[in-house]
């Protein structure tokens, strides 16, 4: 276990112990040197090794983000912390510490090892995100609960386990237990899980197994179920008409409309109010079912576009491959002529005819490319204009469809009207024969408050349909202009200027070539 | 006029037999033989022909009889070949005498012979009734035996066709324009494996009647190529090759925003002047060609044949129905291959016939094969011989006629069936099948080609087909020989010998030891450091190798599906140098360059990621290329000079920046630290060192296999497989001994169960059959013979038992005698002898008290037996 306290001073991790380390395990001999020379960065480092130290607390490290495999064995670490930033690391050793708690791994995505051997440790837990984990030694700690066990369930890559050296290995029928509940185990405490004892784990534990499995697949079911209709709302949402297959629209324009919620109480207007639904309903859905469908329509567009520059890109690279090729066939011809020849006469000649070449090679080469420079560009206008009509031909039936709402809303305003005004009469006279809730009668004091309270309905259900219009149009048109701007940029501008710097360079590149080659001189 | 009679009966019975079936008086088509009113007409001719004789006669007498007497008739020769090679003997009885049924079946032919002489005189006779091997005459009909053999090969028709092209060896007919006089059964055809056109088709329809197939035998006529098996104009079929021409039908999709192509600047005037000269040129060319082809055409012609048309043939034609035949075709027996029914090489078919039925053709055959139907059932253009027709008939519709039905319904009862076949069961030894050709060996001519083939395990190296082709029609230059090998140990299974250029390719099935399927190399040149290609199955080996290219100085190897994602080594070697000794090739050649291709390894980045490694050693340098990446058409290089001391074990490799240059394709990427490209030299000069070591390796699997080949050249072992019971020898070894195991486990068994009642049956003089009384003796006899036994034993016991006793008694008392008087070797010979002596009585005492115990139980057993005992059992 681990060592007191008092006897030895604590270290820290501090840049002088890293240095150390690093300079230690790194490179050797000649290698060695040069990188000593020239100084080691941190992030190169994959491996570090920071056992029998006395470190207290882990410290430091951030900077080593390529850090693949880390040491930090017989230490007196008590907290598992200042690891976040070491995504890369597959290896971790943190045995013959003092740790008692399993925290500060949820960023270590790629751990496949954990050792946690001769710690203080109570309970497996936070280690939901170790999915890959294949070896995990826990032994020589305090885990008492066989629930513990359970909970590794989840790592279906885990093949080995330690967990000899805890409480709850004393228990008999500990093994067989472990066995049954991690059906993916192969080596248990660094032994081989043969076949009888499955058997036998399997059988003894049957029902519990199976009880917990069904659980498990209900709890996946669940999962996928509801994955799915995320999906599914993210598609509408892609196609701008998220909450549009059903009433919601109708039932938002009433939930903050507080007089039409009083008015739809007044008799004979429940009958009413659901023929408005159901059409209003009716166009809604209309709406949503054309909008998947050019949802639909637009990404073919998009994508026959993409395949098509693509081709044409990867046409014109393969022009360009076999014109650099040619040439540096031509290249390494020349080479060895030069190298065989001491004629410096024909030397210069060639040399002449080979920076002639190399200035024909680019101006092939920027001919290919400004060849297709013009070739997207007009593909890309084709591209947009078409774009520019689904869109424009899809506002249009947008905004269609919304007149018809606004129609109806205008018509069911008028009805509405109509009835309360009646209904007025009717409770001036006090003809009413029906009972009015508290709150609806306060309307029907006077007309100009009824006919105000209808209006305000009425305005809000006009304000609220706008909106949803206005919120389809706009999100339309920034889907096509960044959609569109994204296109110029990355293929005409961007693609266009890296390509002229590779070619830039390659031909000075080849021009340096042969000013600085040295052929025999004599 | 008896035949005139004679005619007149046989008619009627025929319209009788037939009346049935053929058309009657309405019948509109009145092409049927009697469905014509025959006599009239007959008489009325003949009776003219008298009347002009008398008158002539009275004329010009003397001068008539003058030409009549210079005229010699002679009886027409219808001798049968002499039999001299048939010993009737040896057949059976079906053979050399007719059955009822049969008789009645020949005069039933032979009245359908002269009806067809007497109504279609111009037409050539029929094969009806040649006579067989014994010189009796037999139905063409029963002569076809339908067996089915044992071999797997012979159930569908190609095989069956090629067995029997290939079994029998072919005899023309002769003349060839006449049908033979005698065919032989099927039976003494596969025994003596020769025959004609016939006996072929009679052989090849009985085995393909039994397989299923709806075929039957031809007798027509076809051209002299075909009837003599002339092939010296027909490709080899083993040349022809599969079009297997796959026509790619890929439209290109009209794509909407595909880039437009750049503006084609030049002068499409030019380019047409171009097109057209260049099209000048070409005609030119393919008119000679043209020329040269027709030239060889009339060259290879074959000479005009005065007997077109009328060379006697028969062969082969399946139905299509059964088998899943999807089309009639016909086979030609002599070559095992099928012709469309519209061939050219067949002029006329006369009849045709199976086991069941014979029909003659009533079509035209001015045109050939080309335009006849084969609707068997088709009275028009089929005559069938035989009611029993079981083709769909076409039946003229007959409405008035239900009253006769009942009447032809009994008449078809009546109706003769062909006999069953005189013929003896076809049987086939698997040896002879195994052998296929006559003596195992067959030579076969075709165009510009000579086949060759061999019966499996014939020849010592394996040989099973050779296939020579020439260059010019009279075969005498040798452009390339083809050998196909089997059951070979060293799995080589074709060799081709290329005798224009010389190169030699072999081909392997799998199972070598180095994994070799192909190896071409120059026969002029077979050893080391050559021109070679090998080919091997990279599926099987370890480094994933596909090919091996050699020159003198080069070796290019491809690989595939390698995990370092290497698929290219190049290598140069150059000259040894000259020294002197004798062992020069144990100096390998140096190495001058090596080149390594790798393909894109998608886990490291573009530029990070080899794609070609040079290894220049002259001058001691080492070249890399990396991959490009996606985007760029340019890719990184970078270049190191060797350390001077790099090659040295053990050196320490010192780090000199100015021997390193890199180019990189982004100049945004900042150049690599200096340990990377030190410890990237440290692994360059590692990786050349390896990649020379597979270099040598290389060569010596070379060596290698080439050493193997030549030994397994000149061993050309074969193997035999372990169910090839016939020749695996180690097989049939451990068979016999088996089998002799089992005869002596069979007499030690004999001998155990030795007949207890044996010497009693023969007391009785073994009788076949035992009487009641004397069974009960019998009991008795054996029952009183234990017995007897039994106390015999006993007695002899007890004597033993008594004489010991007394004998130890003497002892005893002679002891008391002299006891005083004694000496102490004397006592103890005394005592170790009573010891002994108490021992044997005690014993015998045993023994006795044991066969007192076992005497009634042996008794009873042996009743228990004699009671069970099969031949007695009855009577107790």
């Amino acid at each position: 276990m681990s060592r007191l306290y008092d006897t030895v001073e604590p270290a820290v991790i501090d840049d002088d112990v890293l240095m150390k380390a690093v300079e230690e395990q790194g490179p050797k001999e000649e290698a060695g040197k040069i990188a000593k020379e020239e100084g080691i960065d941190f992030l190169d480092v994959t491996t570090l090794r920071l056992d029998f130290k006395n470190i207290l607390k882990i410290d430091n490290l951030w900077s080593f983000t390529h850090l693949v495999k880390l040491q930090l064995d017989n230490n007196i670490i008590e907290k598992i912390e200042g690891l976040e930033t070491l995504t890369r690391l597959v290896w971790l050793d943190l045995s013959f510490n003092n740790i008692e708690v399993i925290e500060g791994l949820q960023t270590l995505t790629n751990l496949e090892d954990l050792t946690l051997y001769n710690n203080r440790i109570q309970k497996i837990e936070n280690m939901d995100a170790l999915t890959k984990l294949h070896v995990f030694s826990i032994g020589n700690n305090n885990v008492k609960e066989l629930d513990n066990v359970s909970y590794l369930r989840r790592f279906t890559k885990l093949q080995t386990l330690n967990l000899s050296g805890n409480p709850i290995s004393d228990q008999a029928d500990c093994k067989l237990y472990v066995i049954a509940h991690l059906p993916y185990l192969e080596y248990l405490n660094y032994r081989l899980i043969d076949d009888t004892s499955k058997q036998a784990a399997f059988t003894k534990y049957d029902i519990a197994i199976q009880e917990m499995q069904h659980d498990e697949k209900i709890a996946t079911k669940k999962a996928e179920e509801a994955a799915k209709l995320k999906a599914e709302e993210e598609l509408n949402r892609l196609a701008f008409v998220e909450h549009l297959n059903g009433p919601q629209l109708f039932e938002s324009m009433y939930s903050e409309d507080v007089e039409g919620q009083k008015l739809n109480k007044m008799p004979g207007l429940p009958e009413m109010l659901q023929i408005y639904r159901d059409r209003f309903m009716v166009i809604c859905v209309q709406l949503f079912e054309y909008a998947l469908d050019k949802h639909g329509e637009r990404n073919v567009e998009v994508d026959m576009f993409f395949e098509c520059i693509n081709e044409a890109k990867t046409e014109n690279r393969t022009i360009g491959i076999a014109k650099i090729d040619e040439f540096m066939e031509y290249k390494n011809e020349l080479w060895n002529l030069l190298n065989t020849t001491t004629d410096s006469k024909l030397q210069e000649e060639k040399v002449n005819e080979y920076n002639e070449r190399a200035s024909e090679l680019w101006d092939v080469l920027m001919g290919i490319e400004m060849q297709l420079v013009d070739q997207l560009e007009e593909s890309i206008k084709d591209f947009e204009r078409n774009l520019s009509d689904m869109v424009a031909a899809f506002i249009e039936y947008v905004q269609g469809q919304f007149t018809q709402c606004r129609d109806l809303e205008t018509q069911h305003h008028e009805k509405l009207l109509e009835l309360s005004i009646m209904n007025l009469e009717k409770v001036v006279k006090n003809e009413m024969e029906e009972e009015m809730p508290e709150d609806l009668r306060d309307l029907f004091i006077d007309k100009d408050t009824l006919i105000n309270a209808v209006s305000a309905s009425h305005d809000v259900h006009l304000l609220k349909i706008d909106n949803r219009e206005d919120t389809i149009i706009t999100q339309v048109n920034s889907w096509m202009s960044n959609l569109l701007n994204k296109i110029h940029d990355e293929e005409e501008v961007e693609r266009n200027r890296s390509r002229v710097t590779e070619i830039c360079n390659l031909i000075d590149h080849l021009r340096e070539e042969v000013d600085t080659l040295d052929w025999p001189n004599y | 006029m008896a035949v005139d009679d004679d005619e007149d009966v046989a008619v009627t019975s025929v319209e009788n037999s037939q009346s049935g079936v053929v058309a009657s008086e309405e019948t509109p088509s009145e092409s049927g033989i009697t469905g014509r009113s025959v006599t009239g007409p007959d008489t009325e001719t003949q009776e003219q022909t008298y009347e002009k004789a008398t008158l002539q006669m009275s004329e010009d007498a003397i001068s008539l009889q003058k030409e009549l007497s210079a005229i010699k008739v002679v009886a027409p020769d219808i001798s049968v070949p002499a039999d001299t090679d048939f010993n009737k003997e040896e057949f059976p009885e079906s053979y050399r005498e007719n059955s009822s049924n049969e008789k009645l079946a020949l005069s039933y032919a032979d009245n359908f012979r002269r009806q067809y002489v007497h109504l279609y005189g111009d037409r050539k006779a029929l094969l009806l009734n040649p006579v067989n091997e014994c010189g009796i005459e037999k139905f063409v009909c029963t002569t076809v035996r339908p067996t089915q053999l044992p071999y797997k090969e012979l159930f569908n028709w190609d095989g069956a066709a090629e067995f029997v092209a290939d079994y029998l060896n072919f005899v023309s007919l002769d003349p060839p324009h006449d049908l033979p006089s005698r065919l032989l059964s099927p039976t003494t055809v596969l025994e003596r494996q020769k025959g004609n056109c016939f006996e072929y088709s009679t052989l090849l329809c009985s085995l393909l009647i039994a397989a299923g197939y709806d075929c039957y035998v031809v007798s027509g006529y076809a051209t002299r190529e075909t009837c003599m098996m002339d092939e010296t104009r027909d490709l080899c079929p083993l040349l022809k090759k599969s079009d297997m021409a796959v026509a790619k039908a890929e439209s290109p999709q009209n794509k909407k925003y595909a880039v437009k192509p750049p503006k084609d600047l030049s002068s499409k005037f030019i380019k047409k002047m171009e097109n057209r000269k260049l099209k000048e040129l070409e005609d030119g060319d393919q008119k000679k060609v043209e020329e040269d082809e027709a030239r060889q055409l009339e060259r290879e012609k074959p000479p005009p044949d005065p007997l077109y048309g009328l060379r006697v043939h028969s062969w082969v034609l399946v139905l299509s129905g059964k088998r899943e035949v999807p089309e009639s075709f016909f086979i030609e027996p002599f070559t095992g291959f099928a012709h469309p029914v519209d061939s050219g090489s067949y002029l006329g078919i006369e009849s045709v016939w199976n086991h069941q039925n014979y029909w003659v053709n009533m079509q035209d055959c001015s045109q050939g094969v080309t335009q006849l139907q084969y609707d068997l059932g088709d009275c028009t253009l089929w005559e069938y011989m035989f009611p029993s027709n079981e083709k769909p008939i076409l039946e003229v519709p007959e409405v008035d006629h239900q009253f006769e039905d009942e009447e032809e319904e009994e008449e078809v009862e009546k109706h003769l069936d062909v006999p069953p076949s005189w013929v003896k069961q076809i049987e086939l030894s698997l040896k002879n099948f195994q052998m296929r050709c006559p003596m195992g060996k067959k030579t076969k001519i075709y165009k510009r080609a000579k086949l060759e083939k061999f019966a499996h395990y014939l020849m010592k190296d394996g040989l099973v087909t050779r296939l020579s082709m020439y260059q010019d029609a009279e075969m005498c230059i040798l452009t390339q020989v083809k050998e196909f090998f089997a059951h070979r140990k060293d799995k080589l299974i074709e060799r081709h010998h290329n005798h224009i250029n010389g190169w030699v390719t072999e081909y392997y099935i799998p199972g070598r030891s180095c994994h070799l399927k192909e190896h071409e190399y120059k026969a002029s040149a077979p050893g080391i450091e050559n021109d070679r290609t090998m080919i091997f199955f990279n599926e099987a080996r370890v480094d994933g190798l596909v090919k091996r290219v050699e020159t003198p100085l080069s070796m290019t190897e491809y690989f595939i599906d390698r995990p370092d994602f290497l698929h290219y080594r190049h290598v140069e070697f150059g000259r040894r140098e000259k020294k002197f000794g004798p062992a020069e090739s144990a100096i390998p050649r140096p190495i001058e360059k090596m080149v390594e291709r790798f393909h894109r390894n998608h886990d490291k980045n573009a530029n990070d990621d080899v794609a070609e490694c040079m290894f220049i050693i002259t001058e001691e340098r080492i070249q890399l290329i990396y991959h490009k990446e996606d985007d760029k058409i340019s890719a990184s290089t970078q270049e190191f000079i060797k350390p001077p001391n790099a090659n040295e074990k053990g050196a320490y490799i010192l780090w000199h920046s100015d021997t390193h240059t890199t180019y990189q394709v982004d100049p945004k990427n900042y150049e690599k630290k200096k340990v990377i490209l030190y410890e990237m030299l440290v692994d360059l000069i590692q990786m050349e060192d390896r990649c020379k070591e597979r270099v040598r390796e290389s060569e010596q699997e070379v060596q290698r296999i080439l050493s193997d080949r030549t030994r397994e050249e000149i061993n050309s072992d074969l193997t035999i497989s372990v169910y090839d019971t016939e020749r695996n020898e180690k097989a049939k070894q451990r068979r016999k001994e088996l089998e002799e195991e089992e005869i002596q486990e069979r007499l030690r068994r004999q001998v155990m169960e030795l007949d207890y009642l044996a010497p009693f049956l023969a007391q009785i003089g073994d009788p076949d059959k035992i009487a009641r009384g004397q069974a009960f003796r019998l009991k008795e006899d054996c029952l009183a013979d234990l017995k007897h036994r039994l106390i015999d034993k006993a007695n002899l016991i007890q004597a033993r038992f008594e004489k010991e006793t007394q004998e130890l008694q003497k002892k005893q008392s002679w002891y008391q005698q002299h006891q005083i008087s004694m000496q102490k070797d004397d006592e103890d010979e005394y005592l170790n002898y009573c010891s002994e002596a108490m021992f044997r009585i005690h014993i015998l005492e045993l023994r006795l008290n044991r066969h007192k115990e076992m005497a009634p139980q042996k008794y009873m057993e042996l009743e228990q037996r004699i009671r069970n005992d099969p031949r007695l059992s009855e009577y107790f």
